[in-house]
């Protein structure tokens, strides 16, 4: 049996994933505590886990130095890069959504979004036919229109406290957001079997 | 932007060291001798072709073109592709002289990197293609040569998967109502985007039932046991569809016969951006590359770009991701070094000229023109001292 290298983002995803993973029949240790390793055996099942920022999970992926992973489909939209999405976990079910000061209009001349999804904000106005400026932030988005940076935020939102408490509204849901088992097209035909076993157990285990 | 430095290249070019240029030559020799053997004949073509024409039709995105204009104010481009090129050669002159063509290349070709590392800009590829033959053989003989070609370099661990694009669209449109709809899901099989896959024909609303049956075709589809346990699939009313699937079950049995049934898998939902593939489409993987090595298919599309309709197919490798998995041997080769000095220069050239006689690769260095004498002979599997004295000159 081939050794298969897993990407999970560390923290809360990892977690829920680890859990999925164990009631998908997979002899996990119990107490895999959080140590700041970032690689992890599981001899019992000949798996590998490297722990990675959610962001640079696709990227590990991609490059084929780990076989599978598991990404949030906002990073995934973000990224756009060439990996095989497999499966829906339903885990860390949030959304990405436009946000703002209560009764604003964007400003005419220039408009400003500022995001950590460039991306996904570029496209999301384009398809509505605005042209917009994004500013690119790397987190605490919702200072920006507070303080007069931008118009609109696009950020994830998952209760909508964050916002609230910042006195933020909701104008917009982009779109819904889970975390995904993805895998690198190589690995996918290489250790076919052993990847395909996985996402029927899990998925099995889901339903 | 940092200013650019003295030692930069552009984004995604890379030097080719001597061990590295040394092993991309051994494959190009490698590769010249065992296609020729195959009765394919090398060719070479313009690095800079028009955008109009070669740029166009290659199926390669608008964005990863280098473009450049020449002083007629016409738009050029580096050759992303090799395929194309050939296709242009051959429509306009070489298929008036025979048909069908074997032609075999080795060359580098360009893609525009865009802001991340990893992957090369300018890369080598070696592929064959076989112009002027639409028969199922022509296809076999592809993916056989393909295989041959990884054994002969003595690559291990190889995989293929084939599919069929054409039945894919086929069967697609069949279960769907729309074009768009076909459209969406190809671009999302592309990807491999299973779980965006079960979630558009979610949103076409049909019947619970067909649904299922969609679903179910798509599982089954991606990982085909036998050609034979798609036939439920099929329409048998369909001739076309029958045609294309009888194709692909004799394509089966020649690979079978050719002994490559333990490394073909078949994948009917295997598609690809490049467009112009309406038949036969495959890849290669081999383990130690993240990406796919190489891939093909028949392109009869792409001939019908260049008006003429005649059936086509081939494959290309990329040569920097061969290098990655084929194991490198640490043994050096026998090099000679011969020190001389003043008085023993034409000693020194008859001595290398009879060594590289015998075959062994000999290097002639005037003494005193090597400070660090340890160092360099380091380089070297012996070395000669022709100089007056013990032979340790100092």
């Amino acid at each position: 049996m081939s050794e298969l290298t897993i990407a999970m983002p560390k923290g809360r995803i990892f977690e829920e994933a680890y859990v999925l993973l164990q009631k998908a029949g997979f002899q996990l240790p119990d107490d895999f505590e959080e140590s700041r390793k970032l690689i992890v055996e599981a001899p019992g099942e000949n798996i590998r886990f490297i722990l990675a920022k959610p962001m640079d999970v696709p990227v590990y992926v991609e490059h084929g130095v780990a076989d599978i992973g598991i990404a949030g489909k906002d990073v995934l939209l973000e990224q756009k890069r060439s990996v095989h999405e497999l499966l829906d976990l339903k885990i860390s079910q949030c959304y990405i959504a436009t946000a703002g000061l209560p009764n604003t209009v964007m400003n005419e001349i220039a408009p400003r979004v500022a995001t950590k999804y460039p991306e996904i904000a570029s496209a999301f106005y384009k398809e509505k036919g605005e042209q917009v400026e994004i500013i690119g932030l790397n987190g605490s988005i919702e200072l920006a229109p507070m303080i007069g940076l931008a118009d609109r935020i696009v950020d994830i939102v998952s209760s909508g406290r964050t916002l609230k408490e910042n006195g933020l509204v909701e104008y917009e849901r982009i779109v819904d957001v889970t975390s995904r088992l993805i895998a690198n097209p190589v690995s996918y035909r290489l250790k076919s079997e052993r990847i395909r076993d996985m996402v029927k157990r899990l998925k099995e285990s889901m339903e | 932007m940092t200013p650019i430095r003295k030692f930069e290249k552009p984004l995604g070019m890379r030097d080719s060291f001597p061990l590295i240029n040394e092993k991309k030559e051994r494959i190009r020799d490698i590769g010249r001798q065992f296609f020729q053997t195959r009765g394919f004949d090398f060719i070479k073509t313009p690095t800079v072709e028009y955008y109009e024409t070669v740029g166009k039709a290659s199926a390669i995105a608008d964005s990863s073109l280098f473009k450049l204009v020449d002083r007629q104010g016409e738009t050029l481009v580096l050759r992303p592709d090799m395929t194309t090129p050939i296709v242009r050669v051959a429509t306009s002159k070489l298929l008036k002289e025979q048909i069908p063509l074997r032609l075999a290349y080795f060359a580098n070709v360009f893609r525009a990197q865009e802001n991340e590392g990893g992957r090369p800009a300018e890369f080598e590829q070696m592929g064959v293609e076989l112009i002027g033959d639409s028969s199922v053989f022509a296809d076999a003989e592809m993916i056989i040569t393909a295989s041959d070609f990884f054994q002969e370099l003595g690559i291990g661990e190889y995989h293929l998967t084939v599919g069929h694009a054409g039945l894919l669209q086929s069967i697609l449109t069949q279960l769907t109502q729309s074009k768009e709809q076909v459209k969406e899901l190809r671009t999302l099989l592309v990807e491999k985007n299973m779980v965006g896959f079960e979630e558009a024909v979610k949103s076409y609303g049909s019947a619970k039932e067909e649904e299922h049956r969609f679903i179910e075709f798509i599982e089954h589809a991606s990982n085909v046991p036998t050609i034979e346990s798609l036939r439920p699939f099929i329409d048998e009313s369909d001739k076309q569809q029958v045609n294309m699937f009888t194709y692909l079950s004799d394509l089966s049995v020649l690979l079978e016969n050719a002994g490559l049934s333990k490394l073909v898998t078949y994948d009917l939902t295997l598609t690809s951006e490049m467009s112009y593939y309406t038949g036969m489409l495959f890849e290669v993987f081999a383990s130690g590359s993240g990406f796919a090595i190489g891939n093909g298919g028949r392109y009869d599309g792409l001939l019908h770009e260049f008006n003429c309709n005649v059936g086509a197919t081939g494959f290309g490798l990329r040569v920097d991701r061969l290098l990655e998995v084929m194991t490198t041997s640490t043994a050096r080769e026998p090099h000679a070094l011969l020190f001389f000095d003043e008085a023993n220069y034409l000693k020194a050239v008859n001595a290398a000229n009879e060594k590289r006689k015998q075959g062994i690769r000999t290097t002639i260095q005037y003494v005193n023109g090597v400070e660090d004498r340890q160092a360099y002979q380091e380089n070297f599997t012996e070395v000669v001292w022709l100089t007056e004295g013990d032979g340790n000159n100092e």
